[in-house]
């Protein structure tokens, strides 16, 4: 069976890859672009760890073929903040809040609040924690992470504050 | 946990996508949004040679109104059908039950083709379609047919669909004024669950606005696929709505399922709570046909 040529933009720049088409979208980011910050967890779509945006959509990119990354825009952790050197705020506020320990779930943690803040820029706090619905974690409790998005959400919109 | 080896196909026409099912006929898998295909594969459940992915398929992720009838592609992802207005206004329990499927990240992928197809008892978007009257759209290089859900469901994970078929769309009436639906859905935790119970109502009310010209009550995860309530139907039709009629025709669906013993609930349990839901869905369904 033929490796499959795919053309997909990482975080702003293009890659053409042959890939066997049944490698996962995970699998490629990780072992052939080396962007080893979207983790592999439960590998079948419940935990999130996996999570990046294509085309601005949240999905697991464990339940994603490459092949259907396919001339289309995917961000990951890494493509996050506007340059190497600096912190997306949902970052910062990940960082500053506490809200992440063991770190294995913050990169999914944040693509998917990346994905809500972008949809709805002013959460609730059960619509933050509903925008986490699909992201496991094992160790902080979930509090200083909902925290850390409200905060987020605040150095993102400092306008619209004070409600 | 590696998924089997396959050979990947993406048709960008549909002619093109029936020869390849009917060209390998039993040995491909249709990929939509891969929340259960890939899951499965993973598991080696299914090892399918060819691979046919519907993401470049042109209008599959489209709907239409025509006729008083809404055409779903088979394309359309939960997300999707959850924040379009035009189906919450006009299938209000396919909205719901979309909004609840799964996690925002499987909403993004799951599609309404693919949960027709895999034909779960529990299936968050074909207790709601069954109750509103959908029918599935097959075709295959040989033709084409429309089979309404009553009659695709055969068992879990088994329909009507032949392997060369594809389901390439999904047609339900469209509500309006006096017309409304509701979802109810019961799971031992809030999010990526599966339900326990889960249960869809229609209702159709007569120009006067209190007669009920037509209802339908579907049931799921009570079953061996998700099922319509005879017993609600006949309990509600003809009748001027009301609490104690809606408590009535709850009972008849209790009556209906044939719930089983599982790891997450009794028979027992589930069929005090479809008289719970029904009754729930039945009251949100009759305060959106007064709405309208």
């Amino acid at each position: 069976m033929a490796k499959q040529t795919i053309e997909i933009t990482v975080n702003g720049d293009r890659y053409e890859v042959a890939i066997d088409p049944w490698r996962s979208l995970a699998e490629v980011l990780r072992e052939d672009l080396r962007l080893t910050g979207t983790k592999i967890g439960c590998n079948q779509g419940d935990c999130g760890a996996c999570t990046v945006l294509i085309n601005g959509r949240s999905v697991s990119s464990c339940l994603t073929l490459a092949v259907e990354a396919h001339q289309r825009e995917v961000t990951t952790i890494e493509g996050l903040a506007k340059t190497p050197q600096e912190l997306h705020p949902i970052q910062e506020a990940f960082v500053e809040k506490g809200a992440v320990q063991c770190g294995f779930c913050t990169g999914g943690m944040i693509m998917s609040a990346k994905h809500l803040l972008d949809k709805n820029p002013q959460p609730t706090e059960l619509e933050i924690r509903q925008g986490l619905s699909g992201n496991l974690c094992r160790c902080t409790g979930y509090n200083k992470i909902v925290e850390a998005i409200g905060d987020a959400a605040r150095r993102l919109n400092p306008a619209k504050e004070g409600q | 946990m590696l998924l089997p080896r396959f050979e990947y196909h993406r048709p960008a026409r549909l002619d093109e996508a029936l020869a390849i099912l009917a060209q390998h006929q039993g040995q491909a898998a249709v990929l939509a949004g891969g929340t259960d295909l890939l899951v499965g594969m993973k598991h080696k459940l299914m090892k399918p040679a060819h691979v046919v992915g519907l993401e470049a398929l042109e209008g599959f992720g489209q709907i239409q109104e025509q006729e008083g009838m809404l055409l779903l592609g088979p394309m359309l992802t939960a997300s999707a059908l959850a924040g379009e207005p035009g189906v919450r206004a006009r299938a209000t329990a396919l909205a719901l039950g979309a909004g609840v499927l799964g996690s925002p990240q499987v909403r993004n992928r799951a599609t309404v083709g693919g949960n027709v197809c895999n034909a779960r008892p529990a299936a968050d978007m074909c207790v709601p379609l069954l109750a509103l009257g959908a029918t599935a759209l097959l075709q295959s290089a040989h033709g084409a047919r429309e089979v309404p859900l009553s009659e695709f469901f055969l068992g879990p994970g088994r329909t009507v669909r032949t392997p060369g078929e594809l389901l390439c769309g999904v047609k339900l009436p469209a509500g309006g004024p006096g017309v409304g639906s509701g979802y109810q859905k019961l799971g031992l935790r809030q999010a990526l669950e599966i339900a326990l119970v889960n249960v869809a109502a229609f209702v159709a009310l007569e120009d006067d606005g209190q007669t009920v010209k037509t209802a339908r009550v579907a049931l799921g995860a009570v079953a061996p696929t998700p099922i319509l309530s005879p017993g609600a139907e006949a309990a509600l039709t003809g009748q001027v709505i009301s609490e104690e009629l809606i408590r009535q025709a709850a009972q008849a669906a209790a009556a209906d399922a044939r719930p089983i013993d599982d790891h997450r609930g009794s028979a027992d349990f589930r069929r005090q709570e479809v008289l719970v839901l029904t009754r729930r869905a039945l009251q949100q369904a009759w305060q959106a046909a007064r709405q309208d």
